[in-house]
C-alpha cells in the first residue's frame, strides 16, 4: 500500500484514473512520515512538507526484511524489484 | 584569394546540441523505468557538461576564426538552445537529488512504527490488523507481508 500528504479525495480519483487496486492511504499532517524519519521538510511544490520516496517490506511483526531510499527521485524502484523481494522473503 | 577557400562545418556546436538534446531525453528515458536506471542521471549530468564545452568550443571557432567556420547566426542559435537544455538538465539533477537524508528511517533488521491512517473510502487502515485474521474470514488469509510505499504526493 501507498502512503503521501494526498488526501482521500486526491488519491481516490488517482486511484480510479489508474485503476489501482492496493490501499491508498492519506496522511494529511505528516505525522505517520514524521514518525518514519521520511519528512521532506519544504519538499512540496508549494513548500509544505512531505515524504521523501522510500519503500520497506514488512513482515507481521514489522520487521523490515527489504528497504529502498532512492537518491533521485526520477529513480524509483521496479515492481520487479519490490516482487522479488517479496519472493525472497520465503 | 580567401573568398576561394571553403570554410569549415562547425562539428562542435552541433555536436553540443546533440548532447545537450540527450541530455534533457535522458529524464524522459527516467520516466519509462529501465533496469539500471540510476546511472541515467549521471549520463544526463555528464552529457550535458560536455555539451557545454563543445558549444563553448564552438562557438569560439565562429566569432573567433569566422574566416574558417562558418554559421555565425546559426552557432549563435543553437548555443543558445543548447545552453537552455543543458542548464535544465543541470539543474533537475541537483533539484531531484535534493531529498533528505534515511539514515534515520527504519533499516533493514528494525521494526517500522504502528500507524493508522484513512483510505480512499475514509476507511481506517491500521498496519498491525492486517496481519490479523477476521474473525468471519471475510477477508480472506492475511499477508506475510506489505510492502509499505512512501510518495511524494500531490497527483
Amino acid at each position: 500500500m501507498t502512503i503521501s500528504v494526498d488526501p482521500p479525495k486526491v488519491s481516490r480519483d488517482l486511484s480510479k484514473k489508474a485503476g489501482y487496486t492496493f490501499s491508498i492511504l492519506s496522511d494529511p499532517n505528516a505525522e505517520v512520515i514524521r514518525r518514519y524519519n521520511l519528512l521532506h521538510v519544504g519538499g512540496g511544490p508549494d513548500g509544505h512538507d512531505i515524504a521523501r520516496p522510500a519503500e520497506f517490506l514488512v513482515d507481521s511483526s514489522r520487521m523490515v526484511h527489504w528497504v529502498n531510499f532512492t537518491e533521485d527521485v526520477r529513480v524509483r524502484p521496479r515492481a520487479d524489484e519490490m516482487l522479488a523481494a517479496a519472493k525472497g522473503l520465503r | 584569394m580567401p573568398d576561394m577557400i571553403e570554410k569549415r562545418w562547425n562539428w562542435a556546436v552541433w555536436l553540443g546540441f546533440l548532447l545537450a538534446l540527450g541530455a534533457m531525453l535522458c529524464n524522459v528515458v527516467l520516466l519509462v523505468n529501465l533496469p539500471g536506471q540510476r546511472a541515467i542521471p549521471w549520463l544526463s549530468v555528464l552529457l550535458a557538461v560536455v555539451a557545454l564545452i563543445l558549444v563553448a568550443r564552438g562557438l569560439q571557432g565562429a566569432f573567433g576564426q569566422p574566416r574558417v567556420y562558418r554559421g555565425k547566426f546559426l552557432s549563435s542559435i543553437l548555443s543558445l538552445v543548447s545552453l537552455l537544455l543543458a542548464g535544465v538538465a543541470i539543474f533537475t539533477f541537483f533539484h531531484a537529488r535534493a531529498l533528505p537524508t534515511s539514515g534515520a528511517a527504519p533499516q533493514v533488521g528494525q521494526k517500522v512504527p504502528d500507524f493508522t491512517l484513512t483510505d480512499t473510502t475514509g476507511q481506517p487502515v491500521s498496519l498491525d490488523r492486517l496481519f490479523v485474521p477476521a474473525a468471519d474470514d471475510s477477508q480472506g488469509v492475511p499477508p506475510r507481508a506489505v510492502l509499505l510505499i512512501f510518495y511524494r504526493g500531490y497527483w
